[in-house]
């Protein structure tokens, strides 16, 4: 009663295909531009913005292929004959590097590491300023006191965290922004690990936000990288590493994080 | 238990196009339109709605999946091992398991972003969280993308599987390939299955319908199956095992006796026996196929032994030809015959039949005395019954008749009709005289009618009724040739005159004499006594111009009845026009004309103007 199996080819085989199918497959197939065409050109609203997205993409994939093929019929210039080092006939009188300057540079890093600056991907963060970061919550019988504060950014804090009572709590830290893990990516290996936080070490716009542990775009934060087995030269399994955040974790509702090697 | 439709399983949509629906269902049924300075409770639930339908949609639908392709502990062995075969049951398992997991991460998003957004102090930053939430829950998707497109084909594949019931009657053909299976189930139902010359042709299960004792019984075709061990064995052959294992059918080995299918009888044989652990408690027969090439008695020796060994082991051998047809009734008959038996005999052995047998009771009536009472056939029954079993032929038929003369044949009908002058059989029948269709008028109770004619009273009746038609006639036309200046107006407008009544009557043959007490004469005393002038003459096409001159004197008309001068005949008139005011403001017909027009129907009014439809509907 029902069609079996692969009826559709059986059919096929035995009974062939309509008298014009050929026929109208290629017409059919010569009209698809027209069609098309015509779609692109009447569509409107956010449909068209997608199609026309598409299409764009579609049509520079198409000019590479053709790139492509005509770069196989002409002939290239080939960088790769020219030699490491190799400088041009009005450079060849300058000198390279002399060793002056690199023990300058050395000396130069010294300090900096004295002073206590790092070498973060994100040296330079928008301060963030109190009003941004700190909601003012009212209390009282008449709600006029306001010394009352509300985080309103992601925060961390740590597993022993325990509140004060309530009624003398001045900062507090909702549970709904409280994040115990970070998406930290290894700069060199290029891939990315969910990894738990141990602690905030410094958040450039205030220390305020690093004792309450607030987490903003350019905040150092330590986390435990045991996961991924790194070992020192001692032979010692390190288990703890900073990473620097690299968004807003506030409006992502996650913390993304460049490990600093 | 849920009840599965193979056939009825959603179409599983690709990963891209999930999205894509998703996302659009998303913009298009949730509002679109939010302002900065709108209250931060109402930009948070607006963004919130988002999330949160997103996330119905994904798990509406992947819940849908989940619930459409069937469980294998769910189904019946027979479908959950032939699944497993066809699509590897751990493949299976995983692939809706992920898709299993896929909802679960989808709706912890929905959630983790909700209560995000409860924090949520501007615009911006909903519509960002919003942003991520959504695209958290289409990478989760865009994941799946493999498994998505594995059950998409497990779910066409399993669509098209015939729909075998393992509960009923089977008959299972089995055997090497190109024996003559399919050959076979194509004579005995109606299923069309490919038969050609190389192996493998059936590449999976088929099955048809026949019916025998007024039964519907199942046959199902196998691939072919070949020798080697259950491990070796591959997809198409596994298929043949499982339903050789699953199903309780009589067998039908099917072997090639002219071993055209490139396997010797020996080999055959073997195969026969290293299968045999699968027939055990089934009703077992072997055909011997192409029977028209070589029949059994033609082998050799050993071959010869074959059989008879396979005979004295008490299954039953029987010689067939798919191609002549011979022996496969035969076969047919026997196996059918063989698993009404065993299944009756497992029935019996059973304790359910005991519930049924307990209420069965033959009775057989007791003889009361000697007389012998033999049943009674009427004569027509029995005269019936000897035509429909003698085979001779009760008349000559045309076909004979045909056959006898051959090329001076002619068809003849005309000389079985039954007319009562016999002479006029054969005389020619006009089709059109007179200019009327003779078919037209073709009455089957002409015989009645003709007879009827010959009453005599009925004679003078029709005399009469000739007569009446003409002087009908005859007034028409004298009526159309009078020249009227103006509408003619119909016969009972005027009034008619009491002399030429009964002179028209007199003519027509009534007697008129001593009329003055019938009752037009009185009436026409009583008009006159109302006092209206008497002898006015009136030309015949003026209205009178009181309609009680030609009606009864008792019968005012309504708007007069009661009016005593024309000052009441203004007023009454005035107060009808006040009443109609209100009807003929509203349009209505009448006082009864309560119709509520419908002035907004809905189907104009409602529903979204899309875009490029702003100035229409």
């Amino acid at each position: 009663m029902f069609p079996q199996n692969e009826h559709i080819e059986l059919h096929r085989k035995r009974h062939g295909q309509r008298l014009d199918h050929q026929e109208r497959k290629r017409k059919k197939e010569s009209r698809e531009a027209h069609e098309r065409s015509h779609k692109a050109r009447k569509m409107i609203g956010l449909k068209a913005k997608l199609y026309h997205k598409q299409r764009h993409s579609e049509k520079i994939q198409m000019k590479k292929t053709l790139k492509m093929h005509e770069q196989r019929k002409t002939k290239q210039k080939n960088d790769d004959k020219t030699p490491e080092g190799a400088v041009p006939a009005y450079l060849l009188d300058r000198e390279g590097q002399s060793r002056a300057k690199i023990l300058s540079n050395m000396i130069k890093q010294k300090r900096k590491e004295k002073a206590g600056k790092w070498e973060v991907p994100l040296p330079k963060v928008r301060a963030q300023g109190e009003t941004e970061v700190l909601k003012v919550i009212r209390t009282g019988k008449r709600q006029k006191k306001a010394w009352k504060r509300m985080v309103t950014k992601v925060c961390f804090v740590g597993d022993n965290f325990t509140r004060k009572p309530p009624k003398y709590e001045r900062f507090i830290r909702p549970m709904g922004l409280r994040f115990k893990k970070a998406h930290v990516t290894h700069p060199e290996l290029k891939a990315t690990f969910c990894l738990p936080i141990l602690g905030v070490k410094k958040n450039p716009s205030s220390p305020l936000y690093t004792t309450l542990g607030v987490i903003t775009k350019g905040t150092v934060v330590e986390v435990n990288v045991s996961e991924l087995g790194l070992v020192t030269q001692g032979g010692k399994v390190i288990w703890g590493k900073y990473a620097q955040v690299t968004n807003n974790p506030e409006n992502d509702g996650c913390i993304n994080a460049v490990l600093l090697v | 238990m849920a009840l599965y439709n193979f056939k009825k399983i959603m179409v599983v949509p690709t990963s891209k196009e999930f999205i894509d629906i998703t996302l659009s269902k998303t913009q298009r049924k949730t509002p679109t339109v939010v302002h900065k300075h709108y209250q931060i409770h109402r930009i948070r639930h607006f963004y919130m709605r988002k999330v949160k339908f997103t996330q119905q949609n994904y798990h509406d639908r992947l819940s849908q999946i989940l619930t459409d392709f069937p469980k294998l502990d769910d189904i019946h062995p027979f479908y959950a091992d032939l699944m497993n075969v066809l699509y590897d049951k751990d493949h299976y398992k995983l692939a809706l398991g992920q898709i299993n997991i896929a909802k679960n991460l989808i709706d912890n998003v929905s959630k983790d972003y909700v209560r995000l957004m409860k924090y949520g102090d501007s615009l911006y930053r909903c519509k960002q969280l919003k942003r991520a939430a959504l695209g958290r829950m289409c990478t989760i998707m865009k994941r799946q993308k493999q498994s998505l497109e594995y059950l998409e084909q497990v779910r066409q594949h399993l669509s098209r599987l015939p729909t075998i019931d393992p509960n009923t009657r089977t008959l299972l053909l089995c055997g090497y390939p190109n024996v003559g299976k399919s050959s076979f189930i194509n004579k005995v139902t109606r299923a069309d299955v490919e038969v050609q010359p190389y192996a493998f042709t059936t590449k999976s299960l088929f099955v048809g319908h026949m019916d025998y004792k007024y039964l519907r019984w199942q046959v199902v075709d196998t691939p072919g199956i070949l020798d080697h061990p259950l491990e070796e064995r591959n997809t198409i052959e596994m298929q043949a095992i499982t339903a050789l294992a699953h199903l309780r059918s009589a067998v039908l080995y099917v072997m090639d006796v002219s071993e055209q299918c490139g396997q010797t009888l020996e080999q055959q044989l073997e195969l026969f026996n290293n299968i045999r652990p699968l027939f055990a408690n089934k009703p077992l027969l072997i055909v011997a196929n192409k029977c028209d090439v070589k029949k059994i008695s033609e082998l050799t020796e050993e071959d010869q032994k074959i059989f008879a060994d396979l005979t004295a082991e008490g299954i039953s051998v029987i010689e067939t030809s798919t191609l002549t047809e011979e022996g496969v009734m035969t076969v047919k008959t026997e196996a059918c015959d063989k698993l009404l038996a065993h299944r009756v005999d497992g029935k019996m052995k059973g304790k359910k039949v005991h519930d049924v047998l307990n209420r069965l009771h033959l009775a057989v009536p007791a003889k009361r005395d000697e007389k012998a009472r033999p049943p009674f056939i009427p004569e027509g029954a029995r005269i019936g019954r000897k035509t429909m079993e003698v085979d001779v032929p009760k008349r000559k038929t045309e076909r004979d008749l045909e056959v006898e003369m051959g090329d001076d044949y002619i068809l003849d009908l005309q000389k079985y009709w039954d007319l009562m002058n016999q002479d006029e059989k054969y005389d020619v029948i006009p089709e059109i005289w007179e200019g009327h269709n003779i078919a037209d008028y073709i009455d089957p109770d002409i015989m009645k009618e003709e007879l009827k004619v010959k009453d005599e009273e009925m004679q003078e009746i029709r005399q009469l009724a000739k007569q009446i038609r003409e002087k009908r006639k005859l007034k028409i036309v004298c009526s159309k040739d009078k020249d009227v200046h103006g509408p003619r107006l119909p016969r009972t407008v005027k009034k008619v005159e009491r002399k030429t009544l009964e002179k028209e009557m007199g003519d027509l043959g009534l007697d008129m004499t001593g009329k003055d007490d019938s009752h037009y004469a009185v009436n026409a005393r009583r008009s006159r006594s109302v006092g209206v002038a008497k002898k006015r003459k009136r030309e015949a096409s003026v209205i009178p111009t009181s309609r009680t001159r030609s009606q009864s004197a008792s019968r005012p008309p309504r708007d007069q009845s009661g009016v005593r001068d024309p000052k009441m005949a203004k007023q009454a008139k005035k107060l009808m026009k006040n009443q109609q005011k209100d009807m003929n403001r509203q349009g209505k017909k009448g006082e009864a004309d309560r119709h509520v027009f419908d002035l907004k129907p809905k189907h104009l009014f409602s529903g979204k103007r899309k875009s490029g439809t702003n100035d229409h509907r």
